[in-house]
């Protein structure tokens, strides 16, 4: 997946892995979006963490290009390794409130639901 | 092309401390300008809590962090009227033997205790400072219910409010800065630059003379007479090291660490328990000072995020967030850190230390809170730390405390001070007892970076007492 404006295409590709992996029945559009808002706050970031997040960032996907993406996500979202686990924690921090601060009534699978 | 000010007091920042000082010394007669890093923003048009108001109102959307073992996650108002336009509006009193043992340990002058509590009597004043007139929301109720079943101290915390609906109101119009201290100043005369990012105070030996600043990536300069840095404990003391000025800023912040866990109670008996838009009033003050608990902004968006740390077995409560409410822990903490300002960087480095009295006192924190919880009748507790157990029975809250590191905890705060601690202790103090930078004539500081401490209660009051304070003798001494 390449990046969108304001996503870098690191960070885009990770976000909608792990978006597809954990919220399977969030629909396209829906996760573009998620992605979308990912991106805008690690452009604002202050410097050194926008640089960590860019630096694993780019670390992950070069990596997940030899051992595949979808390896290297399961590695980095399950082994508690510093700075590395800070990485998929910022991104679902950010996507998941997104998604249930936008759409509230969707399911925990990231389907569409009823309203609580 | 750049664009030219002068003033006699320049005061960078407009929260507690800028907005007060702003207000004090230009009904003294002072020129006074204010730049605000952040826009204007009226009340009402963002939601509170929401992550529009994170977008609009805080510095980096929310996200910003302390490095350390384990990092701890922070926020920081970015608007006119700082933080007060976006906390939770609870007031405490500093409680007088932290400010006994401030005066006495960082010798503090002129800071006898009826003096500062005559202060916070006046603020109280300004900002209608008073308990809901109405029936308190649910998640208030829960934390009064569970800890009055253990006997355990607790209390509703007035908050600065009005409440224009009168006797039965549950919802308050918050008396934040742009409310009050602000409309002050602008009326004796003050001006306001919103949107100008402080870039760099330019100093001739003990006297710093200009400021420079961007605004929408145009150059700024203000010739200034003197300059109060009102920035919050983390941009305070980057401005001052960005002006060469080291001697103790930066080296001591404080905070009061937070560990947090949502509860969720049976819709059929209690309702909804999720007040997306408010906060609980109620805190438990049985362990204070070591530890206090209260409740969080709950929007489903948080609650999402408070559960993110064990998805797979916590995500889904996410549905049912209408019968979760988020509370916290807060210890006051024995660690320090730091903040330190990088040549060629635009935002400084932060840091903070737990000791390892911090961390046990967050664990045994987070399982006295399960507790009060599980007494209020909640059926299922979900703490924020990586492998924690869902939590139904007291006994669950022993296998809980078991798994429990803080290094696996999402540890938060929003009370930061210290930075540039005040009294004439200069081994101890970065500024004098007003708040005056030590080795500089005219460059001071009236933020909560002056307190010595966290003061173990929301600091808003402390922050704007000592302001207050400071800015009237600033006034004494030099007239306007």
């Amino acid at each position: 997946m390449s990046g969108t404006v304001s996503t870098p295409s690191t960070v885009a590709r990770f976000a909608d892995g792990l978006l597809t992996n954990e919220l399977p029945l969030l629909s396209d559009d829906r996760r573009r979006e998620v992605i979308d808002f990912i991106g805008r706050r690690v452009q604002v970031l202050p410097s050194l963490t926008r640089f960590g997040v860019l630096m694993i960032g780019r670390f992950v996907d070069v990596t997940g290009m030899i051992v595949g993406h979808a390896t290297m996500r399961r590695f980095v979202t399950k082994l508690p390794i510093p700075l590395l686990a800070e990485y998929p924690r910022l991104v679902r921090s950010l996507g998941f409130a997104y998604v249930w601060e936008t759409w509230p009534d969707t399911t925990v699978d990231g389907g569409t639901g009823v309203a609580p | 092309m750049t664009t030219h000010h002068e003033c006699d007091v320049l005061i960078v920042g407009s929260g507690a401390g800028g907005a007060t000082s702003a207000a004090i010394l230009a009904e003294a007669g002072h020129d006074v300008l204010i730049v605000e890093e952040g826009p204007w923003v009226d009340q009402g048009s963002v939601s509170p809590f929401s992550l529009d108001q994170m977008d609009k109102q805080y510095r980096s959307g929310g996200v910003t962090v302390a490095l350390g073992v384990p990092s701890i996650a922070y926020t920081e108002g970015r608007c006119a009227g700082g933080g007060t336009e976006v906390n939770s509006g609870l007031y405490w009193r500093p409680p007088e033997e932290t400010l006994e043992r401030w005066r006495s340990r960082y010798s503090i002058k002129d800071f006898a205790t009826d003096d500062i509590l005559a202060i916070c009597e006046e603020v109280e004043h300004s900002l209608s400072v008073q308990p809901v007139p109405g029936e308190h929301t649910a998640a208030s109720r829960i934390l009064q219910r569970g800890a009055d079943k253990l006997g355990w101290q607790n209390g509703e915390i007035p908050r600065w409010m009005t409440y224009p609906e009168g006797a039965g109101a549950t919802q308050g119009r918050r008396q934040s800065m742009t409310r009050t201290y602000l409309p002050r100043s602008f009326d004796a005369g003050a001006r306001i630059l919103c949107d100008h990012r402080l870039d760099k105070i330019v100093r001739n030996g003990r006297r710093a003379v200009s400021a420079q600043l961007t605004h929408a990536g145009n150059p700024v300069t203000i010739a200034f007479r003197d300059v109060i840095v009102c920035g919050g404990a983390i941009q305070t003391p980057a401005i001052l090291q960005r002006a060469g000025l080291r001697h103790r800023i930066g080296r001591t912040l404080a905070v009061h660490p937070t560990v947090k866990l949502s509860a969720k109670f049976d819709a059929a008996e209690h309702g909804a328990v999720n007040t997306p838009e408010d906060v609980s009033v109620f805190q438990v003050k049985e362990f204070a000072p070591n530890m206090s608990f209260g409740g969080s902004a709950s929007h489903p968006g948080l609650v999402a995020l408070a559960l993110t740390d064990n998805w797979r077995d916590f995500g889904k409560a996410v549905t049912k967030w209408p019968e979760l409410a988020i509370y916290y822990a807060a210890i006051t903490s024995e660690g320090r850190g730091m903040v330190q300002a990088v040549p060629g960087m635009r935002d400084p480095i932060v840091t903070y230390r737990l000791t390892k009295r911090d961390r046990d006192l967050l664990g045994q924190g987070l399982a006295r809170l399960a507790t009060v919880m599980l007494e209020a009748d909640a059926e299922e507790v979900y703490p924020a730390f990586k492998g924690a157990p869902i939590v139904r029975t007291r006994a669950d809250i022993g296998d809980m405390a078991s798994r429990f590191a803080a290094s696996k905890a999402s540890v938060m705060t929003v009370h930061l001070c210290s930075t540039a601690p005040m009294g004439d202790d200069e081994k101890r103090c970065a500024t004098d007892s007003h708040g005056l930078v030590h080795g500089t004539d005219n460059v001071f500081v009236n933020d909560a970076a002056l307190l010595p401490e966290a003061p173990g209660v929301n600091p808003q009051a402390s922050v704007m007492a000592i302001a207050i304070r400071n800015a009237r003798r600033y006034a004494d001494q030099r007239a306007g």
